[in-house]
């Protein structure tokens, strides 16, 4: 569960992973039914085909995403500079602050 | 006074709009401190959009369908320049930069949004428990949960605060609170009504509708919100016609279908006799009933947490701290960052659920997880398909039981997801749902009725929700705010 937690960005405390443990197996052995049902013949590319009601998916004209807009996205951003938003380096600097 | 009456009243100059947003506000203050329903109320600019409405009336100018009618929002729909926190720590301070689709629809014809109202945290839950922000109360008996993920839509409007307001429904959070609260709540066909504006939980699942105190304001509201939108690419270009026009015709002779593998022998309490009499009512509305199979409705839930998880985990990858929302303090990395952010600010059962998507989606699981579950649906879509050549319309209950006690399903997730089991098929299979009223149960809380159509025959369904209400005649009477 810490692999699946790191992948989703998520860290887990010792007392959420306690919790979660059985719980999750609990869920996953009722989805485990899953296994025992004859799904048929259908690809997924077909299900996936069947269920896109997505038609109309051509060039339109871009919305005016004029400046105020921007203004407003970057009003909700945490940290920004000079209309960028700022984050931490990418990479940790060993012993360095922020 | 129903929201249609209310916005005639306005129109005619019999009432105004002023008054009558006051008035809301008034009851909102009286009861709301008991319900819990309302996250954030927005007087002021309310108040100006009902003086705006009155003028207009004063001037001579037409007014919406839905003139002055004071209406309430779940907490993951944008209205311009207002908070919106889907129910979570991790959007706190977020401002929405532009208006859902839906809303704007229901403010151009004329309905006042007068504030935002509680929700599970990115809808997921069953009871409104999950919200990080506020409890909210059924207004039938304050020790019990309204339902959810839309619970304070459905109290909102149990408790009379608002005739009308709009939720959302993934795998149950309208039709399911609906029950629980004893107000009609619709899922409409999935891309009858626009997605745009409305925080994505399971894109290929979500759909927002209305909730309301009978059939004719949800059909009033379903078509003012219903249509086009090219913002959102999945929503239907099919027409919307007119739901308030046929619906009191009647559903003489026409098939309903009652669905073998739903087992009332399962239902809790008194849910199976209320269902036999909800049946016995839509046979003296003149339907004729017969019986379906779709076998693969027992897989639906199990289905359902697959695909729902497996979408939420790629949707909610988006809340990282660096955009918006709340970002953890002191990390020295970009991946500190996120990983601190999103730890920080998103409560258990979301993590649950992003853990069981991520599962569900990783390398070596895919094909035996999402790829089954994704070919399931498919399957169960053909069925209901299938369904649907011999009834019209079918029928099952809206959810195993009434409400149940705050508190009591929140360390067991399994148990709550499992109160999903009639909704979550339609979801699945993209199809409306309305759930309406069909009684109490023996402890004297309301009990629903789902009824089910053939994709974008949600007007059929209204149809049909209308009939049994006029046979039924359920009111919602809530004695804790009476």
């Amino acid at each position: 569960m810490r692999r699946i937690a790191e992948l989703a960005r998520l860290r887990i405390s010792a007392r959420e992973e306690a919790t979660f443990a059985g719980q999750l197996s609990e869920i996953v052995d009722y989805i485990d039914q899953l296994r025992e049902v004859d799904d048929g013949a259908a690809s997924l590319e077909e299900t996936e085909a069947a269920s896109d009601t997505a038609d109309n998916d051509l060039p339109r004209p871009a919305a005016a995403a004029g400046s105020e807009l921007l203004d407003q996205f970057l009003d909700n951003a945490p940290a920004s500079l000079d209309r960028f938003l700022l984050v931490p380096q990418v990479k940790a600097t060993p012993g360095g602050d922020e | 006074m129903t929201a249609e009456r209310l916005a005639a009243a306005i129109r005619s100059g019999e009432r105004n709009a002023v008054d009558t947003v006051e008035a809301a506000f008034a009851r909102i203050e009286k009861v709301d401190g008991s319900v819990g329903a309302f996250l954030e109320l927005w007087r002021d600019e309310a108040t100006e959009r009902a003086a705006g409405i009155d003028s207009r009336r004063d001037e001579g100018l037409p007014l919406g369908p839905l003139a002055g009618v004071p209406t309430a929002l779940k907490d993951n729909m944008s209205l311009a320049g207002h908070e919106l926190n889907c129910g979570s720590r991790i959007l706190a301070g977020y401002r929405a930069p532009y208006t859902a689709g839906a809303v704007e629809r229901l403010v151009a014809a004329d309905a006042v949004p007068v504030g935002r109202v509680n929700m599970d945290e990115f809808a997921m839950g069953s009871s409104c428990e999950n919200s990080a922000l506020a409890t909210t109360r059924n207004p039938w008996d304050l020790t019990m949960a309204p339902g959810g993920s839309s619970g304070g839509s459905a109290a909102a409007v149990a408790a009379a605060e608002v005739p009308l307001a709009l939720g959302s429904d993934t795998g149950g959070s309208i039709r399911q609170p609906a029950a629980f609260c004893g107000v009609v709540g619709v899922k409409p066909t999935y891309g009858r009504v626009s997605r745009y504006g409305l925080v994505a939980f399971a894109s290929s699942l979500d759909q927002i509708g209305p909730l309301a105190r009978n059939v004719r304001d949800a059909a009033l509201a379903l078509g003012t919100i219903a249509g086009p939108d090219p913002r959102d690419s999945t929503c239907s270009e099919e027409p919307v016609g007119d739901f308030l026009e046929p619906i009191e015709d009647g559903i003489e002779g026409l098939k309903v279908g009652t669905i073998r593998e739903v087992r009332t022998s399962s239902l809790e309490g008194d849910a199976a006799r209320r269902f036999e009499q909800a049946l016995e009512a839509l046979a003296r509305c003149g339907a004729e009933l017969v019986e379906v199979s779709v076998p693969l409705i027992e897989t639906a839930v199990a289905t359902y947490y697959v695909l729902a998880n497996s979408e939420a985990s790629a949707n909610l990858a988006r809340f990282d701290g660096s955009r918006y929302g709340h970002r953890a303090a002191g990390a020295r990395s970009l991946t500190e960052m996120y990983t601190g952010s999103r730890s920080e600010g998103f409560g258990p059962e979301v993590k649950r659920r992003i853990i069981l998507g991520t599962f569900a989606l990783s390398s070596g699981y895919y094909d035996a997880y999402y790829g089954r579950a994704a070919r399931i649906a498919g399957a169960l879509r053909q069925q209901f398909t299938e369904a649907f050549e011999q009834a019209e319309l079918l029928v099952t209950p809206t959810s195993p039981g009434g409400a149940f006690r705050l508190g009591e399903r929140v360390d067991d997730p399994l148990a709550m997801y499992l109160s999903d089991v009639f909704t979550t098929p339609t979801s699945l299979a993209g199809i409306p749902g309305i759930s309406v009223p069909c009684g109490l149960d023996s402890r004297g809380l309301p009990l629903g009725l789902q009824i089910l159509a053939r994709p974008f025959a949600d007007g059929t369904a209204l149809r049909a929700a209308r009939a049994f209400e006029r046979e039924t005649g359920f009111e919602c009477r809530p004695e804790p705010v009476a």
